[in-house]
């Protein structure tokens, strides 16, 4: 009887084996198992588009300070959640960093004369980050002082050859830093670090500051790219009507709030 | 065109995107002779409504989810796969609530075409579904 139970379970791991291997692989987990280094990277270029996961491998952040906290508490995750609060739910700008940090599949670098601009596939974002020496505002948010914004403002400097490093402040507090529901204020200060491994490979590390909502600086997430061999992006939207419609139709009659213990 | 609940042994899946407890994966429930009223080719997910008669001669109304259209593309999808009128066999784990609304496991168009989901279409087991 234990032979026959255990071949029994042994068929079923094949066949779920043989099931696995027929699903389809993106393009970033085909290019990730391939791992064709494509050649050294070219110096202080990142030009060209890139594919990545659909989510960076995420940093546990440091504690929160009491302001961080009740923000944090008030912050209901699960944009497929009928009860959520999770700006992007309904669709609204994702905000920098959560550009960053969610639905990453796809990104542009596009240099300009003094600038960098890097462009997001998912809801089709552009940010100029500008390379020509200036300094970042000060006092954003501030009386007198420049307004924030979704995106805010961003310059940028080669680290060496194979590294471009992005500073960002004067972010929009109605973001949230990722989609595990992470609060910022408008003090938030972010840096990316894009390292070009190689021709076909591009990591990032992104580090951000806001003492007032976090005890200490910390990394948020690190990320990889990969060069996509035909250079062609996808369109990807938030459409706010169809999001609106899968709620009603899906998320709603589903029950998919109270099967996860949300009401 | 009649409803028919055929119940399957097929393995726990697991999804990518957002959780799978809302709904009864444990066994899938089969819709014969279903009417596509609305497809819908979007974010976060593709959606499907299907009108089927049950027994009685009662029509039903259905919807179900599948992955995003740049998943379900990986596997043979495309925006113009189903049509408004299609009548098809729809494989969907249901919701826990007994609603009538679930996920995808695959549709099989009349010209026996089978579209499968991108998160639980690979997760059975072969034959399932069969009587």
């Amino acid at each position: 009887m234990k032979t026959r139970n255990a071949l029994a379970a042994l068929l079923a791991l094949s066949l779920v084996a043989t099931a696995q291997q027929r699903r389809p692989q993106t393009l970033y987990q085909k290019l990730e198992a391939a791992h064709d280094p494509g050649g050294p990277a070219p110096k202080r270029d990142l030009t060209g588009s890139w594919t990545g996961p659909l989510t960076p491998k995420y940093v546990d952040a440091p504690p929160l300070t009491p302001l961080g906290q009740k923000l944090f508490k008030a912050n209901i995750p699960d944009p497929f959640s009928a009860s959520s609060n999770d700006p992007w739910s309904v669709c609204d700008p994702l905000g920098f960093p959560r550009s960053d940090t969610t639905e990453t599949r796809g990104m542009v670098f596009a240099p300009m004369p003094g600038r960098m601009i890097i462009m997001t596939q998912y809801q089709k974002i552009w940010r100029s980050v500008w390379m020509d020496g200036r300094e970042l505002p000060k006092n954003v948010g501030a009386k007198g002082g420049p307004d924030s914004a979704w995106y805010g403002y961003s310059v940028g400097r080669w680290d060496g050859d194979y590294t471009l490093v992005v500073n960002t402040v004067g972010l929009d507090d109605r973001t949230w830093i990722d989609r595990r529901g992470y609060p910022h204020s408008v003090d938030l200060r972010v840096e990316e670090r894009y390292t070009r491994v190689d021709h076909n490979t591009l990591d990032l590390t992104l580090t951000i500051d806001d003492p007032k909502i976090y005890t200490k600086p910390f990394v948020l997430a690190k990320n990889r790219f990969y060069w996509i061999p035909n250079q062609e992006d996808e369109e990807q939207l938030c459409v706010p009507s169809e999001a609106i419609e899968y709620k009603k139709l899906i998320v709603e009659p589903a029950g998919q709030d109270e099967a996860k213990g949300k009401k | 065109m009649k409803l028919r609940l055929l119940m399957s042994l097929i393995c726990i899946p697991v999804f990518a995107h957002h959780g799978s407890t809302a709904y009864d994966t444990s066994k899938a429930v089969v819709l014969k002779g279903a009417t596509v009223t609305k497809y819908v080719w979007a974010n976060p997910h593709v959606i499907i409504t299907l009108d089927v008669k049950d027994d009685k001669g009662n029509v039903q109304h259905w919807s179900a989810e599948a992955g995003t259209p740049q998943t379900v593309t990986l596997s043979g999808w495309s925006k113009t796969s189903v049509q408004l009128g299609d009548v098809v066999t729809v494989y969907i784990f249901q919701s826990k609530t007994g609603n009538l609304v679930g996920r995808l496991n695959k549709i099989v168009l009349a010209d026996g075409t089978e579209l499968r989901d991108s998160a639980l279409g690979y997760r059975e087991a072969e034959g399932d579904g069969k009587q």
